[in-house]
């Protein structure tokens, strides 16, 4: 099954020269049957992608020890599910994933598009197959997964040799969302080659506008949705495994998966400028561009041991090829640039700074910047190393310091951005728009202050997720009125009407409020509080409200590893609330350790504790007790973040109800100070 | 909207915003110096975690350096003696942030930098906007023009040739 996935990563990359040779021509000839095999070519070789990765897929279920990836990554003993993880769980199976979920994007849009667009598609296929070329070089000949392990024989010639059992997963790995995390995370970074290719096809092909756009902005928006959720469930990985209480630590490798999200959020919005008012159409094409060239620099430091990282896989040569196709993208995406730049100017001006075009302005400045700044910061010790000779380290608290007041004012402008019109807003509306929402944020800064809220940057974060929230609930209620007036239905089903009749605008809402309840949950990290304290059994710690009992350690043996755990009793006010077992795991084949951290988690806090092991001097067992404030509003926030993209990706109902309520006997007049135009001012999307 | 109807919804909204305060109200406690000291530096086993976040797998590094650290709290050291025993024995790669003196300055002008450019560019691209007639701005960048119909047959060809 090895040499069946070796021939068919060939066989993949024989067809995707083709596809590209043949798609350069096509576009050069525009002979039909030219155009038709090279597509057919592109979606032989996504399949035969498929039949490499599940061949490797086929090797870890079938225990096949005599392929050194397998026997690097996985045993006997490990479970069907983490088997299916150990695919990507290295170097060169994590490759051959990319190409994986690369291929499921192409084939789809190969697909999707076979009979449309038929003058864009080849020069989008060009790029596509460009860019599958080079992982398939990688899988190939620089990371194959499908290497069979060899040692020296006797008369020094190397001989093939098969293990009877393999080394075994790295325990940090084995949690569930390890299963989640990384093709998440993955399906982001390769979805946005979806954009990059239609924005470089269409630049090369001379569009002017918006075609583009309108053609990927769902497979933008599928690529920003796995990426926020490949980096929330990263977070609560590093969060429930890594026992060190916090989510976010600014290691290069979580920084890496920042960047591209900032870029394809800034284009996110940018993109409605060219849409809505034809405007800023070079900067939305080189925001999409960057966007991929950050995915590719992101996958670059994760590999190459540029950067040290707790999260990276092993140093090796590899970081030359990419900074050789990042070269490679950079010069095609200037050549077409300059080649076509005249297809990209301005067809509008700016009426007023008050305005909806001005918030874009600085939503996507506030998101370069923050980019901009987490990269600079990301590098600083590679670039200080090279200039000064001395490595300079940049941790968590430079990158809190630079990027909470840019989070800050970008929630500021996510509450203001989308209630300005286009072209103009007037001070009326303002006063309109604004005056309730802003007031209801200082008088919860107010009520915050009062009861302690003390931290600056926290108070100041409440008070905009309030105004945020508030401006977002008004939105709502003033369309969902609208439609109560005219169909007679509840609030809640008018505001469900509301969505479904503009589901990017409510859709983008829903989003924003999932943004505002991640902020919610950040503002808490000012208020956490930890204790760590050797126990006998039967000591008791105490930590908040909460008093922990260690009642006993047993062992727990398991089919891959063995356990110890802390039987661990929680009183609150003196009256038991819970067990907790936090765990030490012992993996037989690695001879690591594991941890698994047992949280008590509510909307007001997470009890984290964590059996920190023995203390070297006495021997007893020690516990790390964590208080995280409204850690769970993060995840919560991912969720519904992901449910409004969601909402945001389905199509439109039509306007069924002004029709129905046509025959309505008697419409009721619609509430003072309301107007049809609110229907009809065009708002997030 | 009746007044009692308003209020009630000001109410709810205001009850909801501030209910995570009154979780976390009790939960602030004030960090001792140990933590405070041991969070201006890095845990040098290559993790890229603060010393007193550390808590990676197997990680002596941190174990050690927190002893340390607590051994020269303990003995009364300052901040800067601290700082500069861990330099002395790490190298500069142990701060957590980068010192502001020196080559490290540009860490932190960096993203000053960016904004004050980014500002900049912006506020060049909103007058530029509000001053130029349309006509005009599609003449951005000095680059010679494309003729009003070639770019109209250029769009015409592109939704012809697409359908999204």
């Amino acid at each position: 099954m090895d040499l069946f996935g070796s021939f068919a990563l060939l066989l993949a990359l024989a067809c995707a020269v083709y596809a590209f040779i043949g798609g350069i021509a096509a576009i050069l000839t525009r002979h039909p049957l030219l155009v038709k095999s090279t597509r057919q070519a592109g979606m032989a070789t996504c399949c035969l992608i498929f039949v490499a990765t599940f061949s490797l897929e086929y090797l870890f279920f079938s225990d096949n020890f005599s392929v050194a990836y397998v026997v690097s990554h996985s045993n006997r003993d490990l479970s069907t599910f983490y088997k299916i993880a150990a695919l990507w769980s290295g170097q060169e199976g994590s490759l051959l994933f990319w190409s994986f979920l690369l291929a499921i994007y192409v084939f789809s849009v190969l697909l999707a598009y076979r009979n449309k667009n038929g003058e864009l598609m080849p020069y989008v296929g060009v790029v596509l197959v460009g860019v599958q070329i080079f992982f398939l070089t990688l899988n190939n000949f620089v990371v194959s997964p499908f290497k069979a392990l060899a040692s020296p024989g006797a008369n020094g010639a190397l001989a093939y040799v098969a293990r009877a059992d393999g080394n075994g997963l790295t325990p940090l790995l084995q949690y569930p969302e390890m299963v989640i995390h990384p093709p998440n995370l993955y399906a982001g970074y390769t979805g946005f080659t979806i954009p990059f290719a239609f924005a470089l096809g269409a630049l090369l092909a001379r569009y002017p506008g918006e075609k583009w756009i309108h053609l990927t902005r769902k497979w933008t928006m599928i690529a920003w949705m796995f990426q926020s959720l490949g980096i929330l469930l990263g977070a609560h990985w590093a969060y429930a495994v890594l026992g060190w209480g916090g989510y976010w630590g600014w290691d290069p490798v979580e920084n890496a998966s920042l960047l591209p999200w900032l870029t394809g959020t800034a284009f996110l919005h940018s993109v409605m400028m060219q849409e809505k008012r034809g405007m800023m159409k070079v900067w939305n094409v080189w925001l999409v561009f960057c966007t991929f060239l950050l995915c590719i620099l992101g996958t670059m430091l994760t590999r190459s041991g540029v950067v040290s990282s707790v999260h990276a896989f092993a140093q090796s040569s590899i970081g030359n090829w990419f900074v050789g196709f990042i070269a490679i993208v950079l010069l095609v995406c200037f050549g077409a640039y300059l080649w076509n730049r005249d297809y990209l100017n301005s067809e509008n001006h700016l009426d007023s700074i008050v305005s909806r075009e001005s918030s874009f302005l600085f939503n996507n400045l506030l998101l370069l910047v923050s980019c901009l700044a987490v990269l600079s910061g990301t590098l600083f010790p590679v670039f200080s190393e090279w200039i000064t000779g001395d490595r300079i380290s940049v941790g968590a608290p430079f990158f809190n310091k630079v990027n909470i007041p840019a989070g800050l004012l970008l929630l500021f402008l996510t509450g203001i951005g989308p209630l300005l019109a286009w072209r103009k807003t007037s001070v009326e509306s303002l006063k309109r728009n604004f005056g309730w929402p802003l007031g209801t944020g200082l008088v919860a800064g107010v009520i915050a202050f009062v009861l302690g809220f003390r931290e600056l940057f926290s108070l100041i974060c409440l008070i905009l997720c309030v105004f945020v929230a508030a401006t977002i609930g008004l939105e709502f209620f003033r369309g969902a009125r609208v439609i109560r007036a005219r169909s007679g239905a509840s609030l809640v089903a008018s505001a469900i009407e509301l969505t479904m009749r503009n589901t990017r605008r409510y859709g983008g809402y829903i989003v924003h409020l999932g943004m505002v309840f991640v902020f919610i949950g950040l503002s808490g990290a000012a208020f956490n509080h930890d204790v760590q304290k050797e126990m006998h059994f039967g000591d008791s710690l105490q930590i908040g409200p909460y008093t922990l009992i260690l009642q006993t350690i047993d062992t727990k043996p398991e089919k891959n590893y063995t356990a110890q755990r802390m039987i661990v009793e929680v009183l609150k006010g003196n009256r038991p609330q819970m067990m907790l077992y936090p765990e030490k795991r012992q993996f037989a084949t690695t001879e690591q350790t594991g941890t698994m951290v047992a949280i008590h988690s509510t909307l007001k806090e997470d009890l984290y504790v964590v059996f920190a092991g023995l203390s070297p001097d006495t021997q007893l067992p020690v516990i790390h007790a964590y208080l995280n404030p409204l850690v769970k509003w993060i995840w919560f926030g991912g969720v519904v973040v992901v449910f409004g993209t969601l909402v945001a990706l389905l199509p439109n109902r039509r306007d069924v109800l002004v029709l129905a309520g046509a025959n309505q006997p008697a419409r009721q007049a619609l509430p003072h100070g309301l107007t049809p135009s609110i229907t009809l001012r065009e708002g997030h999307d | 909207m009746t007044r009692s109807f308003r209020f009630a919804a000001v109410a709810t909204l205001l009850m909801m915003a501030t209910s995570p305060l009154l979780f976390i109200a009790a939960a602030q406690q004030l960090s001792d110096r140990e933590k405070h000291i041991g969070g201006k530096f890095m845990c040098m086993c290559g993790c890229s975690q603060v010393l007193t976040q550390c808590n990676h797998l197997g990680c002596t590094t941190s174990t050690a350096m927190l002893k340390e650290l607590r051994q020269a709290v303990d003995g009364g050291k300052s901040e800067d003696s601290v700082t500069q025993m861990f330099v002395q024995e790490f190298g500069t790669k142990v701060y957590a942030e980068p010192p502001k003196s020196g080559f490290s300055l540009v860490a932190w002008a960096m993203p000053t930098i960016y904004l004050i450019l980014g500002t900049a560019l912006v506020i060049f691209v909103i007058s530029r906007w509000r001053k130029q007639p349309v006509s005009k701005v599609a003449l951005a960048g000095g680059a010679p023009s494309i003729p009003p119909q070639i770019l109209e047959r250029a769009r015409a060809q592109a939704a012809r040739e697409t359908e999204g």
